[in-house]
């Protein structure tokens, strides 16, 4: 395993004497995903801010290691950030705006400009680089924003909510996107809390809530430290009588969805034993295992952790 | 990339993001054609078009003059209004006294100053007569006495009065540079707040690029608007020598003052811009914030300078001329109404500069934080605490 490219040891922020991020740790591996998620007020933009080197933390250390070297901050020059508060220079043009982000981040003037059409062209807007940025749409001017934060080619892109305001169409084009990203190599960190997106995206994930960890790793595992119960949906034919599967000892849950039957087995069942069981009173037409969705797992998560501080406050 | 590189990047973005050449064209011919209209209204006030004002007099009747008028005065009381009220004369003098007179008018008498002056020309001709004395010698008695100044350094006193409208000429722009920057520096950084434009840039490059950058490019784009202006007024002056012979201002200002009052001019603008820059930062929305109010305070050290005129030699205006935040004005004074010295000049120009560096540091603090703070203004105590964290 190669070593991180980003160490966050112990860190924590306070606002007003109101902890917005608390003792938090994780690191990031060059060219992987890292998903930030949590609820609104959870602590991802601070911490997103406190990487880009916006501000500070007031306790514990962030360390970049870049080159062979480890320094608090990443050259901006390498980084590439959009912040989750969007905005660009609504009286100016596209190309002028991009070239001028570019050039912020230690690009010259021609590479800029040259590397801002090659986006535009990627992102179908050359035809609008000469109009001012107010000229566009919202979504158009989010992938105006998306530009600017990885026209340089950065070695880390930090992307804070970068689905938030984009139709389903744009949702799946930034996705395509943050792919073709990390395929080049970049190492992402996003922050969002689209889960059926970020599903698709990270390779890893960590959950905040009240400024705290509560849950981190890779989304599978996530998935089997949360609940490890097998799950089933069994397509049934039309008509099928399902009272086989409400009395087998080995079910825990049934929800029916048309034809579909989702089972939830008890944590210590055999899937196996239980098909070889109901396979001959059933007619079933196709069998797949079910993971918990990600939306699950956090918003059980997020509620477990919410009832035990209320718990330890009471 | 140096800190010298980002600064610079923001600079040329500053610069141009506000400098158009069509509006500075647009600028130009707008004064040049306010200029000219301004000269065709005087034009037109001063011409005589012909019209005489009719004064009947009742008694001895005044020598007339101008476009003053004086016949005699019907008989009675009823036929002099009559005249009036058709027309015929604009106004019915009666001397009441000795050096009194009572005009009676139908409406406003705008020849009322022409007609004192001609009254008291009859007056003075009426007096004199009495004591013999002709005109001759009561104007030699009036005479004030006159003093001729020679300076040791003949060149000054040739150079004098084209010095001094140069060193007000110089402020004067300098002030109009520093309101300029003002608005720019207001609105520009305000919307950026506004459009949420910050943490874009401070993610990559530090606020005080960022700052020193805004001063720096808005400076040169205000300099630049200003010094069109100013060619503008110069061609406008050209041509109306030949146009309309104007009178070209004579003499010729020492090398060595303008390019000091330049200086100083300068300066003084990067001085005031840093400061405008901090305040701006900590106003999140200009149409309701109470803290433009401080945007007036360039105007105290402009206003405390006038001391200099009174003496420029006091100890009041030797101190005004090194202080930092009065030198811009103050020292050009000094420059051209006494001898200030190169040992005072060079003190206060490295004054300023370090004032300048100081302020910017200030104002980057201010800055830093202020631009990342959304709603909320800071108060005094707040801004004063950041800039101390930089010191």
């Amino acid at each position: 395993m190669s070593a991180p490219l980003l160490r966050v040891d112990g860190v924590t922020k306070t606002f007003v004497g109101r902890a917005a991020v608390e003792t938090l740790s994780f690191d990031v591996r060059p060219g992987e995903v890292f998903a930030l998620l949590g609820p609104n007020g959870a602590g991802k933009t601070t911490t997103v801010r406190m990487l880009v080197g916006i501000i500070q933390p007031d306790a514990g250390r962030i360390t970049f290691s870049v080159n062979g070297a480890t320094a608090p901050t990443m050259p901006p020059e390498l980084t590439g950030y959009l912040p989750e508060e969007r905005g660009l220079y609504r009286e100016i043009s596209v190309q002028r705006t991009l070239v001028y982000f570019g050039m912020l981040r230690g690009m010259d003037r021609r590479e800029a400009a040259a590397r801002a059409s090659e986006w535009l062209e990627t992102m179908g807007l050359s035809d609008r680089s000469a109009e001012r940025l107010d000229a566009l749409s919202k979504g158009n001017q989010q992938r105006v924003q998306l530009i600017a934060a990885v026209l340089h080619r950065p070695r880390l892109a930090i992307l804070d909510e970068p689905f938030t305001g984009l139709d389903p169409l744009s949702q799946e084009f930034f996705l395509e996107l943050v792919r073709e990203l990390k395929g080049a190599g970049t190492t992402i960190i996003l922050s969002a809390h689209q889960m059926d997106l970020v599903e698709r995206a990270a390779d890893r994930v960590l959950l905040l809530n009240r400024g705290r960890e509560i849950l981190s790793g890779s989304v599978r595992e996530m998935h089997e430290r949360l609940d490890a119960r097998p799950r089933l949906c069994l397509t049934l034919e039309a008509d099928a009588d399902d009272a086989v599967l409400e009395q087998d000892e080995d079910v825990q849950e049934l929800r029916r969805d048309g034809d579909d039957a989702h089972v939830t087995l008890r944590a210590r069942s055999s899937m196996p034993s239980f098909l070889a069981r109901v396979m001959g009173r059933l007619p079933v037409r196709s069998i797949a295992t079910e993971s918990p969705r990600l939306h699950d797992v956090f918003v059980r998560a997020v509620r477990e952790d919410d009832a035990r501080a209320a718990a330890e406050a009471s | 990339m140096t800190h010298a590189r980002q600064a610079w990047i923001v600079a040329c973005w500053e610069f141009r993001r506000y400098f158009k050449w069509k509006d500075q064209i647009i600028g130009i011919a707008f004064f040049l054609g306010l200029s000219g209209f301004a000269w065709f209204a005087g034009w037109l006030g001063t011409r005589n078009d012909g019209n005489t004002v009719t004064i009947a007099v009742a008694g001895t009747r005044p020598a007339a003059g101008g476009r003053v008028a004086f016949v005699p005065a019907a008989a009675t009381d009823s036929a002099r209004v009559h005249a009036l009220r058709a027309g015929a004369v604009n106004g019915m003098l009666v001397q009441q006294a000795d050096g009194v007179w009572e005009l009676l008018v139908e409406k406003e008498p705008t020849y009322r100053a022409e007609l004192a002056r001609l009254l008291s020309d009859e007056l003075r001709r009426e007096r004199l007569a009495g004591t013999g004395l002709t005109e001759a010698d009561l104007a030699r008695l009036l005479e004030p006495a006159r003093i001729e100044v020679r300076f040791v350094d003949r060149q000054r006193g040739d150079r004098g009065l084209a010095e001094k409208v140069a060193a007000g000429t110089v402020i004067f722009i300098m002030t109009m540079a520093v309101f300029n920057s003002l608005a720019y520096l207001l609105t520009g950084i305000t919307s950026e707040k506004q459009t949420r434009v910050t943490e874009c840039v401070v993610s990559a490059i530090s606020p005080q690029a960022w700052i020193d950058g805004k001063v720096l490019g808005i400076a040169g784009f205000t300099l630049v608007s200003v010094g069109n202006m100013v060619v503008g007024a110069l061609v406008l002056a050209f041509a109306a020598q030949f146009v309309w012979d104007f009178p070209w201002p004579e003499g010729a200002v020492r090398a060595g003052v303008l390019i000091t009052l330049l200086l100083f001019g300068v300066l003084g603008l990067l001085l005031w811009n840093s400061f405008f820059a901090a305040v701006a930062a900590t106003i999140s929305d200009p149409n309701t914030s109470t803290r433009t109010s401080l945007m007036m305070v360039p105007l105290i050290p402009v206003v405390m300078s006038l001391a200099v005129l009174r003496d420029p030699d006091a100890l009041l205006s030797r101190f005004l001329a090194v202080f930092p935040l009065t030198s811009a004005p103050a020292l050009p004074m000094r420059l051209v109404l006494s001898d200030p010295g190169l040992l005072e000049i060079g003190l206060a120009v490295l004054l300023l500069a370090g004032a300048i560096w100081l302020m910017r540091r200030l104002a980057g603090g201010i800055f830093e934080i202020g631009m990342l703070l959304y709603g909320k203004e800071p108060t005094l105590r707040e801004m004063v605490r950041w800039a101390r964290r930089v010191s």
